[in-house]
């Protein structure tokens, strides 16, 4: 049986060459940076953009990583800054379109949720949509946490703030979880009486 | 901040030394409120962990790698800047100076001052201090040189059969 390279091993034959190899990288990665990118940027369109400009800013400084990290932390870095940049970018685009037009989006946007809120069968549906509640740095540091398999500290290298402040956070995610969660919990058990 | 339910998620986390731990587990056997916190943060705690990751698009690998090789491929830095250019250069510089020395110390000739009339020493400085002497100092010198010189040289290409062997065994 074939050994499944490390992410290290992959890295390492991408800048030996094997350009090709970035492929199962990606293919390992995509699913949480793509869900990371969805904390911040809350439209699958929005999202897949960050995430895809992500792997190729991971790619271009690919030859700048330091092999004695985690590749994770750092992609997580470079998923952060990314998002950030692009929803500022959004908003400095979004700033000129009328009121008008603004309000048939969120309107639009209203009625598309309410669709998603009724299709959702399960407990993972509620869980998505009470993160989706929090506010982004707290929906990452969730995720981060609970899938990303990171530390506090590698958490707070990957967001730039000290680990104190994420275990804060992550407490204050955790509590407001807990409240969205019986809430809408709460509400399910109506439906169904 | 410090409340119960903080030091339950602490536990639960395992972020508690030994002491604190104790103590936590002590109030979760004698307290029903805390032991039903306890429980409670226990079930989200698993809902949380048992979160589903988003999937992108089917196309999205593709996407990247198309995108990917428009880029030119990556190099690491280390070796970008060659070190054997490094050493080749460091290599000159020491040679340079080393013949420009052996040069000067070969057309020169010593000669020992008469330190006798700073000094009142009964000591025979010049038997001690002659050319010959000065010619040994610095061939000893020369010799502890070529000694770290190839220690150095060795201690690199045990490194490299090293990092062969492991990259071989992995």
């Amino acid at each position: 049986m074939k050994q499944e390279l490390t992410d290290l091993q992959l890295i390492q034959n991408v800048l030996s060459g094997e350009t090709g190899q970035y492929a199962l990288l990606v293919k390992r990665h995509q699913r949480f940076v793509f869900t990371l990118a969805l904390r911040f940027a809350k439209n699958r369109e929005d999202a897949e953009e960050i995430a895809q400009d992500c792997f190729v800013k991971a790619y271009k400084a690919l030859g700048s990583f330091k092999q004695t990290a985690k590749f994770s932390t750092w992609l997580y870095t470079i998923t952060y800054t990314t998002a950030m940049t692009f929803l500022r970018k959004k908003r400095l685009d979004t700033s000129s379109i009328s009121d008008e037009e603004t309000f048939l989006q969120l309107e639009n946007h209203t009625s598309a949720f309410n669709a998603n809120v009724y299709e959702q069968q399960n407990s993972n549906a509620f869980l998505n949509q009470a993160i989706g509640d929090l506010l982004p740095d707290d929906a990452a540091i969730i995720t981060m946490f609970y899938k990303g398999e990171q530390s506090l500290e590698e958490i707070g290298e990957a967001l730039n703030m000290e680990a104190n402040t994420i275990k804060v956070k992550l407490h204050r995610a955790r509590q407001r979880l807990k409240e969205k969660l019986q809430y809408l919990l709460k509400d399910e058990v109506k439906e169904l009486l | 901040m410090n409340t119960i339910e903080q030091q339950l998620w602490d536990y639960i986390d395992g972020n508690l030394n030994e002491t604190q731990q104790k103590a936590i587990e002590g109030k979760i056997e004698t307290d029903v409120s805390v032991r039903r916190q306890y429980e409670e943060l226990l079930s989200l705690n698993a809902t949380f962990s048992a979160m589903e990751l988003d999937e992108p698009s089917m196309s999205f690998t593709r996407n990247v790698m198309e995108d990917v090789a428009l880029q030119p491929a990556p190099i690491a830095l280390k070796t970008k800047v060659d070190n054997r250019i490094i050493f080749t250069i460091a290599a000159f510089f020491v040679l340079s100076i080393l013949g420009i020395l052996g040069y000067v110390l070969y057309n020169t000739t010593f000669t020992i001052p008469d330190l006798s009339k700073y000094f009142t020493l009964n000591l025979n400085i010049e038997k001690v201090l002659n050319p010959t002497a000065l010619y040994v100092f610095i061939g000893v010198d020369l010799i502890l040189g070529l000694v770290f010189v190839d220690y150095l040289l060795r201690k690199k290409l045990f490194d490299k059969d090293q990092s062969f062997t492991k990259g071989v065994k992995g």
